[in-house]
């Protein structure tokens, strides 16, 4: 040791004014690779130029309406179809729930799809029913609801993922990049709603993408396309006149978890407390 | 040592040394490495946009089916199916149509970009549902939970174990005419029994025929009888005898004549074929049960008992339906099936039962 603690040492004074120097260079290397980030974002899809879509003149929106849901399933099999979703009881892009409220039961009973009742009653994984379970019980209220990905406006998967492979889109759609993602499943851990799920066999986490690749070609999702009873309802919300602009204008809407603070985009009616 | 004094620490120097190594070998790693698209748009490829959205769709959609199968999209568009969209019961059309067999595609191991896809079907045949009882109650099963709006049946009571497509047609399901039969007027049997004096000539005085082709009236359903006169009113039934007698018939008037003669008592007309083309036809009546009732009088309103009625009627009847010159969607497709010796035989059958 060639000092003594308190001794006067020029040396320090150096490193702290070199470590400054290189704070100051690093926040303005960080600062620009911020900016180039942002470019670009309000420019229009180039490759996407030729089908005319530009996804800074939309934001789509999506609605539920439970009240009209007959618990028919076409929307899961139409997505799973659509989707190349894998075809089992275990993976779901979107997927729809029943609770059943029973007389002198305070919570009520839940099921999905994926319930083992429920593959039982539809004879295979790959296909799916909701069985007759409540006939005979003595039912005080009981209804559907289909759920999705929330597409929120601050989405907690986006925040946690490692490695930018999870992204919102300008047009309010969260994607999720296959070649980059790793599968460590953070996103799955941090959405809320249970809306992401992990393919094993791809090694990759999957989501709901509101069918990306037939709204920007001018088509409906195929889970709205198949429902026969208007129980989901999708549009722009930028264009009042849309289905999803009417819906939210002529109902009381409201989202899922609010008090998560993430702004979601799908807007329910006629569902429970119990719903999240 | 003072030079020394000056300088960093050596270790400082090195840590530094290791920082900036390990900066530059991130840099060159980023400028060979990363895909140039990432960032272009924020901190993603994106390029993946619009590899996301170049997935082909699969659904493709009521509209395209119209330029190939253009009857059976009209006549689905006219009915209240329209809501359910030809891919619900058919499967995605991707492909379709196309001269290959379906095939099973793993868009993993075909894409140079990993793609999520366990098994994408593609329905290059469309299917055509084998099992309409499992399809049909999907939507149209009695369950708690469904709204009300959504017509539902007890499976078990409503087809009786039938395929739902023996009497609806899923392309346009609403059973239209025998639906609408059922309500009217109730009607007065007395005012009736004096408005059937001019039908007593040819369904005899009591609604019970005497010709072998001309069929007995008493103990019909009322709303059959109804719904029958209406039918030959308007010219849905055409029939060079009963339009006339029809046409100058007032709504109230085929009330009071149906309230008359579904309450007058019946007389079977009788077989005169052999025991054994009846028993033949009992066998393959099990088939009609459902509509006309286990020992033909049915037990819906607006459909006709068959139990003793002429057996020459019952012949005419059916041939007519096998021939289209009456028409009713249920009894067409039921008719169609069968042989001239079958009818015989059912005709024999019904003729002989004893009316209620
Ligand atoms: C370009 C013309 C074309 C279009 C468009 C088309 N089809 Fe077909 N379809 C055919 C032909 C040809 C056949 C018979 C050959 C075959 O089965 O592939 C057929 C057969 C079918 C069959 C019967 C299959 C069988 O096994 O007999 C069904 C069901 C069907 N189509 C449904 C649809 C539906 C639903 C759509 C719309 C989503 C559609 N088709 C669109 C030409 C077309
Ligand atoms: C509710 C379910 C349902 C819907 C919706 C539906 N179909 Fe069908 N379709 C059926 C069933 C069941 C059959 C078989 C009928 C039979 O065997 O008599 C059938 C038969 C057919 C056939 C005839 C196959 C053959 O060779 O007999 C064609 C073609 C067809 N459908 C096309 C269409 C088209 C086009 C649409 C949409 C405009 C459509 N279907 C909508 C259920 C449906
Ligand atoms: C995907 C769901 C779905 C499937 C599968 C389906 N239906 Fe329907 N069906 C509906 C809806 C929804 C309506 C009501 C439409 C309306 O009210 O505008 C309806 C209406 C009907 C009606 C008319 C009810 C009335 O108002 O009198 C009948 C009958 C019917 N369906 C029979 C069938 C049969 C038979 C099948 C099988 C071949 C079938 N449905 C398959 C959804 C479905
Ligand atoms: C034996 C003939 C027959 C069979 C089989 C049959 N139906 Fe019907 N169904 C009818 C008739 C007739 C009506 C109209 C009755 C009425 O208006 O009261 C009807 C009415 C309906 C209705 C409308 C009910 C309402 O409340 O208005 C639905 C839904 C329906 N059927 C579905 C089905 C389904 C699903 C199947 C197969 C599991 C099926 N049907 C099998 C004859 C049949
Ligand atoms: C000239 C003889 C004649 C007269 C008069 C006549 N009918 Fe008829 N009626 C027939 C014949 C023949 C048929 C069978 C027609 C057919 O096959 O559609 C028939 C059929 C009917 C049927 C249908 C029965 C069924 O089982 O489908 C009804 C109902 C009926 N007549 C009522 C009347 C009434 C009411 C009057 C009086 C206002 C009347 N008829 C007068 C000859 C007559
Ligand atoms: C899905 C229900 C249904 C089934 C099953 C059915 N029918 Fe019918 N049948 C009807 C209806 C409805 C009518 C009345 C049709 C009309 O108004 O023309 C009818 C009419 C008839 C008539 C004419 C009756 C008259 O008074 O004019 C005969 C005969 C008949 N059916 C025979 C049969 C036979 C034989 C079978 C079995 C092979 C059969 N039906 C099965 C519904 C059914």
């Amino acid at each position: 040791m060639k000092w003594k603690i308190g001794e006067h040492r020029p040396d320090r004074r150096r490193l702290l004014r070199l470590l400054g120097r290189a704070f100051v260079y690093a926040g303005t290397a960080l600062f620009s690779v911020g900016l180039m980030g942002r470019r670009g974002l309000a420019a229009a899809i180039p490759a996407l130029a030729g089908t005319g879509y530009d996804w800074t003149k939309h934001r789509w929106g999506f609605g539920i309406d439970a009240t009209r849901c007959i618990g028919c399933l076409r929307c899961v099999e139409a997505c799973k179809t659509e989707n190349g979703v894998s075809r089992d009881a275990h993976h779901f892009r979107t997927w729809v729930e029943r609770y059943v409220y029973l007389k002198g039961e305070k919570a009520p009973r839940i099921d999905s799809q994926a319930d083992p009742g429920n593959i039982a009653a539809s004879g295979s994984e790959t296909e799916y029913r909701f069985d007759n379970r409540y006939r005979d019980a003595k039912v005080e209220k009981a209804f559907f609801v289909p759920k999705l990905c929330n597409q929120c406006e601050h989405p907690p998967c986006v925040q946690v993922c490692p490695v930018g492979a999870t992204f919102r889109t300008p047009d309010g759609v969260v994607l999720i990049d296959h070649d980059y993602c790793i599968g460590c499943q953070y996103c799955v851990q941090a959405c809320p709603y249970g809306a992401r799920s992990f393919n094993p066999k791809h090694e990759v986490t999957d989501k709901c993408t509101w069918c990306y690749h037939r709204i920007t070609r001018g088509l409906k999702p195929a889970c709205v396309e198949a429902c026969p009873v208007d129980a989901r309802i999708f549009g722009d919300q930028n264009d009042p006149e849309s289905p999803i602009s009417r819906f939210i204008r002529e109902n009381r809407v409201q989202v899922l978890q609010p008090a998560m603070g993430t702004s979601p985009n799908v807007f329910y009616v006629g569902i429970e407390k119990e719903v999240v | 040592m003072a030079d020394s004094e000056s300088r960093m620490p050596r270790h400082i120097v090195r840590l530094l040394l290791i920082f900036a190594i390990g900066g530059a070998i991130a840099l060159i790693a980023r400028i060979l490495f990363q895909d140039k698209s990432y960032g272009r748009y924020g901190i993603y490829r994106g390029d993946a946009v619009a590899e996301i959205a170049a997935d082909e769709p699969m659904y493709q959609g009521p509209g395209y089916c119209q330029s190939c199968h253009a009857e059976r999209h009209a006549e689905w568009t006219a009915g209240i199916h329209k809501v359910v969209v030809c891919e619900t019961c058919h499967g995605a059309a991707a492909k379709h149509p196309s001269a290959k067999a379906a095939v099973t595609v793993d868009l993993a191991g075909k894409s140079t970009r990993v793609r999520i896809a366990g098994e994408r079907l593609e329905h290059i045949k469309l299917a055509i549902p084998a099992d309409s009882v499992k399809l049909c109650t999907l939507c149209h099963e009695k369950m708690p939970g469904r709204p009300a709006a959504q017509k539902q049946i007890e499976v078990s009571s409503h087809a009786g174990g039938q395929q739902c497509i023996v009497c609806h047609n899923p392309h346009s399901p609403k059973i239209g005419a025998a639906g609408a039969q059922k309500a009217g007027k109730p009607g007065d049997a007395a005012a009736g029994r004096k408005k059937a004096a001019a039908c007593a000539a040819c369904h005899g005085a009591e609604g019970v025929s005497g010709n072998p082709e001309w069929p007995s009236l008493a103990g019909q359903q009322r709303g059959y009888l109804a719904g029958a006169l209406l039918a030959y009113k308007s010219g849905a039934r055409p029939d060079p005898m009963m339009s006339a007698q029809a046409k100058g018939l007032s709504e109230a008037d085929i009330g009071d004549l149906a309230a008359f003669y579904s309450d007058a008592s019946c007389k079977a007309a009788g077989s005169k074929s052999s025991a054994q083309l009846a028993s033949a036809g009992k066998a393959k009546a099990a088939a009609c049960a459902s509509c006309h009732g286990a020992e033909g009088v049915s037990g819906n309103p607006a459909w006709p008992s068959l139990a003793g009625l002429q057996e020459a009627y019952l012949v005419n009847a059916l041939k007519a339906y096998q021939s289209g010159a009456r028409r009713n969607p249920m009894m067409a497709g039921l008719a169609k099936g069968l042989s001239e010796a079958e009818i015989g035989q059912l005709a024999a059958y019904y003729a002989g039962l004893k009316c209620k």
